[in-house]
């Protein structure tokens, strides 16, 4: 098993015909996902790549059997199209949508906790299980099958870090994206609870970087319960510090959310901190050495 | 509120002293930094109004002066709304000691800081603030007082999609009045288009003239102060890039992050913004052919190039859907492209041209 999704996770569209949603959706079936059906109000009846297009989730869910849906729609869709998907009873929200107002994802995130849905993103590039399905928007070229799982705030610097491991011969298990925003459904933590339960994943790489505090949490959490090896990248160690209005954020971080208190906390638990992404490649030999 | 000099003169009999003045600008530590005095004449007033304004306050200038009552303290306390961004909930926070040092008594002292979250679908709960409000320790307010100042603030701060509403201080004055003195707050950029009629002008907010037209074309850019331009597809994408040219040696002339829907207009738009900056030597573009597609970038990148028939290196590092595409017409506008999935590779190429 691989975490989240596989071969056989039925998945929806949401925003299938958008300009994104119908090019991704087409990279997505070339990749081999199981797209069952597609969304966007209004244009119900269409098909698109051969997929049928319904108004809403809950009309797909009558005619196909889905665990997924990932969104495509507008920014200010986000709150109406997810709340939609988790009242309709899909399973895990991929929100690929960048530019959502902090507080429409706090109350997705309220909404998806009452119905214990798992939501990455916003802003996330989404799932990829190499060789087996990608909910997400990442250049499939890049992965393949293997035994390493990675976590990221950032897409891109995602996709170099795998292709780092895919060109060394290193495969991955499961690939995903907790998304860039502020704040984001899961975060590091959960993932890492379900690689530790994961057979097919034997150590982990975790990209951060400057910013929230959610590095930290996942520090400590892998000093404490995470029994597999982890190598972690954070970037941000050269950025100016952000201008900000009030205390309120000083208090709650209380000196958490540099680089280099990420860094120190990870070196702290144990983990090994790279400082360039090519570093991944020995770093991962070395723990696979470890490990056997 | 004033603007001027003369703005003052228009409003010199309308208030009575002592008198509080404070520098307007976006950013915390205003206090400590010398923006706000107190003055107990016309005279004062006068010179006070003409020395903040204009003042650079941690990088932002005032151009505008508060003019405020003065008021007698007896305590000060401190209540701030924001969110618990790992939990993803509102929080509260208050605490019965608050002003200028509100960071360091809640590093030394954290028991004096309550702080509780919100479920922000079934709302504040009397409980929660009572017990907030409770601990803010203003025993000669009467309770509702505060608990109606808690619940007041966190609606604004639902009403307005804000990231913080903070009264800092909020204060008993010695003839027990509840004031919030300071009050800051922040709202969510990806918000701002719903209140049209309360965001400012990007003027305003934003001093750096390069960072303000990246703003206009919802480009993230920010100016460092070294000579190697850097554009790339994602904000950790570009972390990492200006990480790593530090790590090589360089200095970087920037922070920008295209965002997730590149055309040849848009790549174009981020080279000029780079390049405005005229300290810029070289550049480096870093991308990723995920969600957005690598032949417009390529041509846009190519256009560019040609027809301002730039002198300086530029790198181009290109991977992911539509690579091959995307390399062609690079190379065959005579960019230097770097096939390499490594940043370090592009980055090593670029400061070898620039040497030369």
């Amino acid at each position: 098993m691989t975490i989240l999704a596989d071969e056989n996770s039925g998945v929806v569209v949401q925003g299938i015909t958008g300009t994104i949603g119908s090019v991704q959706t087409k990279l997505m079936l070339e990749y081999g996902t199981r797209i069952v059906a597609g969304v966007t109000p209004g244009k119900g009846g269409q098909s698109i790549y051969e997929i049928p297009v319904y108004d809403t989730v809950k009309e797909a869910l009558l005619e196909h059997e889905a665990e997924a849906s990932i969104l495509f729609v507008p920014a200010s869709r986000v709150l109406d199209a997810a709340g939609e998907a988790i009242d309709a009873g899909i399973g895990m929200l991929v929100i690929v949508s960048e530019h959502v107002p902090v507080h429409d994802t706090l109350r997705v995130k309220a909404l998806a906790q009452k119905q214990r849905v798992t939501v990455l993103g916003p802003n996330t590039p989404g799932i990829i299980s190499p060789g087996k399905t990608k909910i997400g928007i990442m250049p499939g070229n890049l992965y393949r099958p293997g035994n390493v799982g990675i976590v990221s705030r950032s897409a891109t610097l995602a996709y170099e870090i795998a292709g780092n491991l895919t060109e060394a011969g290193i495969g991955q298990s499961t690939c995903a994206g907790i998304g860039g925003d502020p704040v984001t459904g899961v975060t590091f933590v959960d993932l890492l609870k379900l690689f530790e339960k994961d057979d097919e994943t034997s150590i982990v790489v975790l990209i951060g970087e400057v910013g929230r505090t959610v590095e930290e949490e996942a520090a400590d959490y892998i000093e404490n319960e995470f029994l597999k090896p982890v190598v972690a990248y954070v970037v941000g160690r050269t950025a100016p510090p952000e201008k900000k209005m009030g205390h309120a954020g000083a208090i709650i971080e209380r000196g958490r959310g540099t680089a280099e208190s990420k860094i120190e906390a990870f070196r702290h638990a144990g983990v090994s901190v790279i400082s360039r992404p090519s570093q991944v490649i020995s770093c991962v030999r070395e723990a696979f050495r470890e490990r056997r | 509120m004033i603007r001027s000099s003369e703005e003052l003169r228009e409003l010199s009999s309308k208030f009575s002293f002592p008198v509080v003045l404070k520098a307007q600008v976006p950013v915390g530590g205003r206090k400590k930094a010398g923006g706000i005095t107190i003055a107990q004449n016309q005279n004062d007033v006068e010179a006070g109004v003409k020395s903040l304004l204009g003042m650079m306050i941690r990088g932002c200038i005032a151009r505008k002066i508060l003019l405020e009552e003065y008021l007698n303290i007896e305590r000060e306390a401190y209540l701030g709304v924001s969110i618990d961004t790992s939990k993803g909930t509102p929080l509260i926070l208050t605490s019965s000691e608050g002003g200028v040092d509100i960071e360091e008594i809640a590093r030394i002292h954290p028991e004096k800081v309550v702080a509780k979250t919100v479920d922000i679908a079934s709302g504040l709960s009397e409980d929660i603030a009572a017990e907030l409000a409770r601990r803010v320790e203003l025993e000669d307010i009467p309770l509702k007082k505060v608990v109606d100042t808690v619940k007041r603030l966190y609606e604004i701060f639902l009403k307005y999609d804000a990231l913080l509403v903070e009264a800092n201080p909020l204060v008993m004055t010695t003839n027990r009045r509840l004031c919030a003195v300071g009050v800051a707050m922040t709202i969510d950029d990806d918000a701002l288009h719903r209140y049209p009629d309360i965001a400012c002008s990007d003027e305003v907010r934003i001093e750096d003239e390069i960072e303000r037209d990246a703003r206009k074309e919802d480009i993230a850019y920010v100016r460092l102060d070294g000579e190697v331009g850097i554009v790339a597809s994602g904000a950790g994408l570009a972390l990492a890039t200006v990480d790593l040219v530090k790590e090589y040696g360089g200095d970087p002339a920037n922070f920008l992050d295209t965002g997730g829907q590149i055309t040849q207009q848009r790549i174009r738009a981020c080279m000029e913004i780079v390049l405005t900056n005229k300290r810029v030597r070289g550049l480096v573009i870093n991308m990723y052919g995920g969600i957005n597609p690598m032949v417009e970038a390529a041509r846009g990148v190519a256009s560019f190039v040609r027809e301002k028939q730039l002198r300086m290196p530029v790198v181009v590092k290109v991977r992911g859907n539509q690579e091959e595409e995307a390399w062609r017409i690079l190379e065959e506008a005579g960019v230097t492209v770097v096939k390499s999935i490594r940043t370090e590779i592009a980055i090593q190429t670029l400061m070898e041209l620039m040497r030369k």
